[in-house]
């Protein structure tokens, strides 16, 4: 009886199966499957100017930046061809010739003019970032006068939500099926919060686009997005878990394209905890993280070795800078000489009866911050420390209210090429949640903000990283990758370091 | 008494001793497990909670029988070790539910009126309410972890033990023995505890024995969602979580552990329809 | 009968209230916030004052009272309010997510019936013969698997090494039907087997079964006529409640198969901690809570006469 069952439920599906099949749009079609796309992250939709749609405009080829980030994330032009600091607070910047909205308008700096207007009049991080006080707009020069000097405003114009729009066209739809006009390569025919439709923009400035049809599909679980990629509902993925990646690596079927993001996996002590307090401690528990083994083996690879807060194709990045390194018999002396010692045989160092256990702090939103957690657990429990994981959603009310000894997050710590960024958020700004102070690094970080000088900036973030690195109180672990994995006939698909470029005019299907 | 019915009775005697024996045996497995889960530290293999990341995703092996997971560390051993918070954990759950759903019911079958209107509502508040809204609101609030599953079940499981206990209550009041032993001046919580308590015991010890399975599955099935335990303890559910993203490239990982919890709910199930049988071998619709 | 149902649904009405304001008062207990969470997720930082902002814009510091005031004046005349995370309206956002829900219940309650009503007749007549535990062993083994393993076998048998059906929901929904159907049936269908099983039994032991023997009456006109309209009762209760909690929607199996129901959405709502979503499907669930009970006692009511209509709900 059950049998019977199950054969005429498969023969459904398989007639099914086949009706299903002949239905295909004309022209080379991709079928792009992407667990970064959702209403949950805040960056379904079009719209650049709100919240974080401007990265899915970016990422699948609608939307184009004034300036736009190389390999080493340093700004170049895209849209703009150059521009000049007038004076500290003026900035005179030079638009590309030639390039149209697919609405048919034709860019020009009045065009920029209103859509930048509308992004600082409507979005919530850019006003702070680009500190926009008044714009000029004539022919194609574009003068940008802000209330203070802002020397990163060529790097904050590169962010997604500077992504160019015509605002005549305006923004058709609301948050999660909102469409615009960009000025890139595809063309949005239908957008919805998990599926969005793309098709090739016949005028595109940058030359000819060589994939017809585009189809961008949100996934929530990694799992069915791996699955897929190997059914074939798909040809490209961005966010497969590396867990899976074995089963696409040496394999002729597919490509996998990685290369290391400024995402990063750090550590901060908590400086008002007293077992932490000593500087021997937080010293021991660096030397008790094995980062090579855990990018290896758990991560498989995905992961790279950090020393510092930026990842090595940075001028500024991790070879520039230098810290403590996996020694377990060198921790173990650390903790001696500061006085913990195995009194009592259980395993664990002890001093004044007290038993040396650390309040690991972390989330599991990243699959590798658990991971992370669990293995250094293992690593610091053989040279004597005790860690108790804290593992859970709600760590920011642990970490504001200095609930935790180390607080492991990970935040993109370069996300628009610049080093400013993370010292004035994380280091002596709200994300301090270990109360790190330290008079030289604020005043580093002040000239920081205040330095036009790309070198002299790129000197500070070396000097900065260095004396956070000596105090120990902040832990680098690792850099991500960004992986993108396709069919192996799918080329023109490069992962970035910055992952906002993903489906670019170079994308073909052979 | 007619031929026919005694043949009944013999049978039904025959059928009694069939099912002492499959009671034995059943029972006999459920204490094998519950052994395990005690002695579990002692039968471990290997350290389940020894990392070793050189042999990190073994596939089973004559060293490792059901394999290693992403740390390298014994499944069979955590496994095994794992077997004392599975099914400690639900055991003590059923417990809790029983316990307090039975007390409750038999107060409101046995006073009725107001109280057992207003206790019922609420009985009716708690079955209505999601388990999960709930369960994931305590992990919430008192911190993740299979103590606070525990808690977040007990108190959406109650209201069934309640009802049960109610209405057996309700019933056995209406005995002519408790009209008797009331007019003999007993207390009330004397002829709870001494009369209507042991009548109205089987019924529920059949339902709470037929509940470990289903309580070891929604336990598990709030570990898998990420409820459960702190690492590096190990848990059924939350070891098939962890094996889930590998189930293409490691498949032991997630496989082995949904065996363990298969194996278990199987005996108690069985246990839990055989003691029903014992018990009552006429009705076995119940 | 009318002034019953409406007594019956008037009981809706304390539920409802209570039901929403535990989970309110239990949502905001267990901290976090959408703000926080979207920031969060999109993986950059941003300032405390921006998060301030969004958050004032929710009413989310506003006094916790003050909240539920205003959320649940706005749900008596028929707002439900705005989801956090998409900005789309409650009520639609609910809406749009039942029909799928719906289908899987449909699909996985007729399965399930055209299992288990005729193994579990088939199991009671052959009772003791192999066949019998046959089906029963395989039912004891349906019943012992936790639905999310269930489904974590079959992805890997039908999906990965067969390649017979898809992971994940696609545009032919029929095919996508398929997994998430058989996970639920295969539980349901165990425990109905054995109901079935178990009910026909106590039937067939009746007088009256014994007696219609005697007169010489077919064993299955018996089953047919006789067994079937009383073990009816039984089946019909335990279906209702399980289609009740289907309706509420398989939060597991929904979300292992990203089946866009409202079981998925609720899941999805309680980690981004959407409020607006979670109360929508709170209510939704104490709805059918009431709905499910009312149905199964007017269905007893009618198939028998006997069982008169309480009201008294426990």
């Amino acid at each position: 009886m059950k049998k019977k069952w199950m054969a005429a439920l498969l023969a459904c599906t398989l007639m099914m199966g086949m009706t299903g099949m002949v239905a295909s749009a004309e022209g080379k079609t991709f079928v792009y499957g992407t667990t970064g796309y959702s209403e949950e992250m805040g960056d379904a939709g079009l719209n650049p100017h709100d919240n974080y749609s401007g990265w899915s405009a970016l990422r699948y080829g609608v939307g184009e930046t004034l300036f736009k980030y190389n390999d080493n994330m340093e700004a170049e032009p895209w849209l703009a061809t150059g521009y000049e600091f007038v004076d500290d607070n003026t900035v005179k910047i030079t638009l590309r010739e030639g390039v149209q909205f697919s609405s048919g308008r034709t860019m020009d700096a009045q065009a920029v003019k209103e859509c930048l207007e509308d992004l600082v009049a409507v979005h919530d991080r850019a006003p702070s970032d680009l500190k926009i006080e008044s714009i000029e707009a004539d022919g194609l020069t574009l003068t940008i006068h802000t209330s203070e000097p802002c020397p990163a405003i060529i790097n904050y114009l590169g962010d997604p939500y500077g992504a160019i729009i015509d605002m005549e066209y305006g923004i058709q739809g609301e948050g999660g099926s909102a469409n615009v006009a960009g000025t890139g390569p595809y063309i949005a025919t239908e957008v919805s919060p998990t599926e969005m439709t793309l098709v090739k923009n016949e005028n595109y400035w940058g030359g000819e686009v060589k994939v017809d049809n585009v189809i961008v599909k949100s996934f929530s679980d990694a799992g069915s997005l791996c699955a897929s990629l190997q059914t074939g509902d798909i040809q490209g993925t961005y966010g497969l878990q590396y867990d899976n990646y074995p089963l696409f690596e040496n394999n002729p079927e597919y490509t996998i394209n990685s290369m290391p993001t400024s995402r990063c996996f750090f550590g901060q002590f908590n400086m008002d905890s007293e077992i932490v307090q000593d500087i021997n401690v937080r010293k021991a528990i660096e030397m008790g993280i094995d980062k090579e083994s855990f990018c290896r083996v758990l991560a498989n690879g995905r992961c790279v070795p950090a020393v510092g807060v930026f990842p090595s194709s940075f001028s500024y990045g991790n070879d520039a800078v230098t810290a403590p390194s996996y020694d377990p018999e060198g921790a173990k002396a650390l903790l001696a000489q500061a006085g913990w010692r195995d009194t009592d045989g259980d395993g664990y160092v002890d001093k004044d009866g007290q038993k040396l256990t650390i309040r690991w702090l972390t989330y599991p939103t990243r699959l590798e911050q658990p991971l992370l957690a669990t293995y250094a657990q293992d690593t610091l429990k053989q040279i004597g420390i005790d860690v108790d994981i804290n593992n859970t959603s709600d760590h920011r009310t642990y970490a504001a209210n200095g609930d935790f000894d180390v607080y492991v997050s990970s935040t993109t710590t370069a996300p628009t090429g610049d080093p400013e960024y993370f010292f004035t958020s994380t280091v002596v700004g709200a994300k301090n949640y270990g109360n790190y102070q330290n008079e030289k690094v604020t005043n580093l970080t002040e000239e920081l903000h205040q330095t036009f000088d790309k070198d002299r900036r790129g000197e500070l973030a070396i000097e900065l990283q260095q004396e956070i690195l000596d105090d120990c109180s902040f832990f680098f672990v690792a850099h991500l990758n960004m992986g993108i994995v396709t069919k192996s006939n799918v080329t023109g698909m490069a992962a970035h370091p910055c992952d906002y470029y993903e489906i670019t005019a170079e994308l073909n299907i052979n | 008494m007619s031929e026919e019915r005694q043949i009944t009775i013999r049978r039904q005697k025959i059928k009694k001793n069939h099912t002492k024996g499959k009671l034995i045996f059943f029972a006999s497995l459920a204490a094998i497990l519950i052994l395990i889960a005690i002695f579990a530290e002692y039968i471990c293999p290997y350290d389940p909670y020894a990392q070793d990341l050189m042999n990190a995703q073994k596939a089973p092996s004559m060293e490792h029988w059901l394999g290693t997971d992403r740390y390298g560390r014994d499944m069979l051993s955590r496994i095994i070790i794992g077997s004392t918070t599975s099914i400690f954990s639900t055991l003590l759950l059923v417990a809790i539910v029983t316990v307090v759903g039975t007390a409750i019911g038999i107060v409101c079958g046995w006073s009725g009126g107001k109280l057992d209107t207003v206790l019922m509502r609420i009985s009716d508040l708690f079955l209505a309410f999601p388990g999960l809204v709930f369960a994931l609101a305590v992990a919430g609030v008192l911190g993740g972890g299979i103590h606070n599953a525990i808690i977040a079940l007990a108190v959406i499981g109650w209201p069934k033990f309640a009802r049960l206990a109610r209405g057996l209550t309700m019933a056995q009041k209406e005995e002519t023995y408790l009209m008797a032993a009331r007019l003999s001046g007993s207390s009330t919580l004397k002829l709870l505890i001494k009369h209507i308590l042991p009548n109205i015991a089987g019924p529920i010890l059949v339902t709470a024995v037929l509940d470990i399975g289903t309580m070891m599955m929604e336990l598990a099935g709030l570990s898998f969602l990420g409820l459960g335990v702190k690492p590096p303890m190990a848990e059924w559910g939350s070891m098939i979580n962890e094996g889930r993203n590998l189930l293409q490239v490691s498949p032991w990982m997630a496989l082995a552990p949904g065996m363990a919890i298969f194996v278990t709910v199987m005996v108690f199930n069985l246990l839990g329809d055989t003691l029903r049988d014992y018990m009552d071998p006429k009705q076995r619709s119940k | 009968m009318f002034r019953y149902i409406v007594k019956r649904l008037l009981q809706l009405i304390p539920i409802l209230i209570g039901i929403t304001f535990l989970s309110f008062a239990m949502m905001r207990l267990a901290g976090g916030d959408a703000v926080t969470y979207m920031y969060e997720n999109a993986g950059v930082s941003v300032s405390q004052e921006i998060i301030d902002e969004a958050k004032a814009k929710y009413g989310l510091d506003k006094p916790f009272l003050v909240q539920y005031a205003t959320w649940f004046a706005g749900m008596i005349t028929g707002d439900m309010g705005e989801s956090y995370v998409s900005h789309r309206d409650v009520y639609e956002t609910f809406v749009s997510k039942l029909p799928a829900t719906i289908l899987l219940t449909l699909t996985s309650i007729t399965l399930t019936v055209l299992i288990a009503i005729p193994l579990g007749i088939l199991s009671a007549v052959k009772q003791n013969k192999w066949v019998d535990y046959l089906i029963r062993f395989l039912s004891f083994i349906g019943n012992s698997m936790p639905n999310f393993f269930v489904a974590l076998v079959l992805i890997y048998f039908l999906s990965i090494k067969l390649g017979w059906l898809p992971v994940i929901t696609n545009k032919n929904v029929a095919q996508s039907l398929v997994l998430p159907t058989l996970t639920l049936t295969i539980s349901m269908a165990a425990k109905y087997t054995r109901q079935v099983r178990a009910t026909v039994l106590e039937e067939l032991s009746k007088d009256y079964v014994t007696g219609a023997r005697a007169r010489g009456v077919r064993g299955k006109v018996i089953i047919w006529k006789s067994v079937m309209k009383s073990s009816m009762l039984t089946i019909i209760t335990l279906l209702a409640l399980s289609a009740g909690s289907l309706l509420g929607g398989t939060t597991i199996v929904e979300t292992i198969f990203m089946w866009d129901g409202v079981g998925k959405m609720a899941v999805d709502a309680i980690m981004m901690r959407d409020y607006p979503i979670i109360q929508a499907y709170v209510a939704w669930m104490a709805v059918i809570y009431v709905l499910v009970n009312l149905v199964t006692d007017i269905i007893y009511h009618y198939l028998d006469p006997r069982v008169r209509l309480g009201g008294d709900g426990a």
